[in-house]
């Protein structure tokens, strides 16, 4: 619906614009077509000019060759009338004939004012006398009352104004009367096409103007639906077959491991065949972690992970991950300190506490797996007001710049070329994990290098919903 | 640890997978049981279990003949002995199932051999406490069974929240158990700003199994995180 009306927005928008121009450029044709005429002035320039070229004598008047110019030019004929006794007291030598050569006062208002003998006229004075031109009877439209009331010109531009309203409304409406039939038929199909990337189907009417449309928008929706259905059962299918696997795999492993184990407590043994059962038991133990961990994601990854969402204290959440990780490093090789803010003692948001708690987990095995030998961890629980940050960071042996990289971009877990020998290529899962569990809260995750190139950090970034109990 | 009283408990293997049963049956041996049967399937559990009593129990959910979960409510019809599950399903689902239905445990295969012992060994302490000796501190020993303290001689009580915040700290003695995990053994779900309490609770708590209470050597903090107990046993 929005997208209707943006449209009918910008409709009367440029029918405004256009009735606005098209009144300006009436206004400047109008101009430009009668400048020309303004020139119908010359005619009464002429009679002045006549009467300017004529001279006294003796014989009467003479009128100069540059004023015979002017009549030939004019194609006009001319008289002179005296005042006082309204005598023709000279006439050009063209004077047509019925041309009456005495005028009475009321003769001359009208001959002036407009035609004499259906010849339009003009006038100029000499002196106390007067020049009157006849022209061609079809060179002037002459009005003969040339007055308007006083108001009409004084009003003139509210005039306009008024005039241009009327125009413009009547313009919307015509607009109004002829679109809203359109708009009717529009309406549905913007509507199914809107609804299209939405989750339910979608159902146009196939009726009226646009019916054709309205088909397509059906059959698109049953494509997606039937596409995304099929999506879904595929995704469904993968995810089952992951779980079925890594199911499967569960109890032969628990041999593997179970027997390892025995072998390798059996002082009976030679020294070194119990060091390759340890090796066996520690191998088989990453096999299950990694089965743990591909489990998880793809159920993650395919939305088959419900999440038991609830209030809980995130400070909690991590307290407990590091509680375990100090709980397993007995042989102490991994220092770890532990930062928080006092007012985030009690850190409440929305979120699944065992998902929330294995990305934390997966964060500090992964410092565990990645060295050996032990390093100093330190755990910081940090916000700014708006964000929650946790930050896990370790000085071990960190990642190159292309690791890091690549962590950063690989899309996915399988888009790891796989030729890369060196233990933080295999970050891969545990890592892509904490950004699933991550975002599907909402939150964020970096990582990075420490400072002087060695070591490896994580943050996760969560919004603080929960003002904080001061 | 002195537990040899437990080692005798008569235990109840039950896995489809012969070779499984096998291997846990060798583990539980080295690690000292004696007493263990083992059943394939739900009938040969069942029958095992009317003839012989056992007092452990290690259940597999997917068995041939039925689910571990319903061999489990038949069980639980007729005694409170404890049970462990240890099986290939590994979802949350299933596991809520199980400590519903009244499991002591569950356990996700594949596992580690000393996990498998070291959870049996602290149900069969738990379930079996009337016949636990006390819990042997550095300055004092701790009677669960009454809720009491033993210093030089003298019985001092633990009150109701003293007795929850000492008990969840035994059961993990050795481990650090986070200032959360106790908050909530005393005051249940979702505590939520009872930090403050906690101190003051184990502040009393050491001066009573403390012999010097403000430098605590069986009560230990860990900075930020929680508490552990050490015992002598």
């Amino acid at each position: 619906m929005r997208n209707t009306w943006k449209l009918i927005r910008r409709f009367v928008l440029i029918l405004l614009l256009s009735v606005i121009t098209l009144f300006i450029l009436n206004v400047v044709l109008l101009i430009a077509y009668t400048y020309d005429d303004a020139n119908n002035r010359g005619g009464w320039q002429a009679a002045e000019e006549i009467a300017q070229e004529l001279t006294e004598t003796k014989e009467g008047y003479r009128l100069s060759p540059y004023g015979e110019e002017i009549l030939e030019e004019m194609d006009a004929w001319g008289i002179l009338i005296e005042d006082g006794s309204g005598d023709v007291v000279w006439h050009s030598g063209n004077l047509p004939s019925g041309i009456p050569l005495h005028y009475s006062v009321s003769d001359v208002s009208w001959g002036t004012r407009g035609y004499i003998k259906d010849y339009p006229t003009t006038a100029g004075a000499r002196g106390e006398d007067l020049v009157i031109l006849g022209h061609p009877k079809k060179r002037y439209w002459k009005q003969m009352w040339n007055t308007w009331s006083y108001k009409l010109i004084a009003n003139a531009p509210q005039t306009a104004i008024k005039v241009l309203g009327f125009n413009i409304l009547a313009v919307l409406l015509i607009y109004v009367l002829s679109t809203s039939g359109i708009l009717k038929s529009v309406k549905p199909i913007v509507e199914g096409i809107e609804a299209l990337p939405g989750e339910d189907e979608v159902y146009v009417r196939e009726k009226g103007l646009l019916s054709g449309l309205g088909a397509s928008i059906n059959r698109t929706s049953e494509k997606l639906l039937s596409q995304k259905y099929a999506l879904k059962k595929k995704e469904r299918a993968q995810a089952n077959w992951i779980a079925g696997v890594s199911h499967d795999i569960r109890t032969p492993l628990s041999m593997v491991m179970g027997y390892a184990g025995q072998l390798e407590e059996n002082a009976a043994l030679p020294e070194e065949a119990r060091k390759q059962a340890q090796v066996i038991r520690l191998q088989s133990v990453r096999m299950k972690n990694l089965i743990n961990d591909l489990n998880l994601y793809s159920k993650l990854e395919y939305h088959m992970q419900p999440m038991q969402m609830s209030r809980i204290n995130l400070s909690a959440v991590v307290r407990l991950a590091v509680a375990d990780f100090v709980n397993l490093d007995l042989e102490q090789k991994y220092p770890i300190k532990w930062e928080i803010e006092e007012e985030l003692s009690v850190c409440i948001m929305e979120g699944d506490k065992e998902l929330l708690g294995r990305a934390v987990n997966n964060l500090l095995t992964n410092v565990r797996v990645h060295n050996p030998d032990g390093c100093k961890v330190s755990v910081k629980l940090k916000t700014d007001g708006e964000k929650i940050r946790l930050r896990i960071e370790d000085n071990g042996a960190g990642v190159s710049a292309e690791q890091l990289d690549r962590l950063k971009n690989a899309p996915h877990y399988m888009a790891d070329d796989g030729n890369e020998t060196g233990n933080r290529s295999r970050h891969g899962m545990g890592l892509l994990i904490v950004r699933q569990i991550v975002s599907a809260h909402g939150g964020e995750v970096e990582f990075g290098r420490g400072e002087s190139g060695k070591g490896f950090w994580a943050e996760l970034l969560f919004l603080l919903t929960e003002k904080i109990k001061s | 640890m002195s537990f040899e009283y437990l080692k005798q408990k008569k235990i109840l293997l039950v896995d489809d997978e012969a070779d499984l049963l096998h291997m846990v049956e060798a583990i539980l041996k080295k690690d000292g049981y004696t007493q263990i049967r083992t059943a394939g399937s739900i009938s040969d559990a069942w029958t095992l279990y009317e003839e012989w009593k056992p007092e452990f129990a290690v259940l597999d959910v997917m068995l041939p003949d039925g689910d571990g979960f319903s061999l489990l409510s038949r069980i639980r019809e007729k005694s409170d002995i404890p049970v462990l599950f240890l099986t290939a399903r590994g979802e949350n689902e299933d596991r809520f199932k199980g400590w519903d239905m009244g499991a002591d445990d569950y356990m996700v295969k594949p596992f580690m051999p000393r996990e498998l012992t070291s959870r049996l060994l602290a149900i069969l302490r738990r379930s079996y406490k009337s016949e636990n000796p006390l819990a042997v501190l550095s300055g004092s020993k701790v009677d669960f069974e009454r809720a009491e303290v033993i210093r030089d001689g003298a019985h001092i009580a633990l009150t109701a929240k003293e007795y929850d915040i000492l008990t969840a700290l035994y059961r993990n003695a050795g481990r650090i158990v986070t200032i959360d995990q106790l908050c909530e053994a005393a005051w249940g779900d979702n505590p939520f700003g009872y930090e403050n309490s906690l101190m003051a609770h184990i502040r009393r708590i050491r001066e009573k199994i403390e012999k010097n209470p403000s430098k605590p050597v069986s009560l230990l903090t860990v900075k930020g995180l929680g508490y552990k107990l050490l015992t002598e046993d």
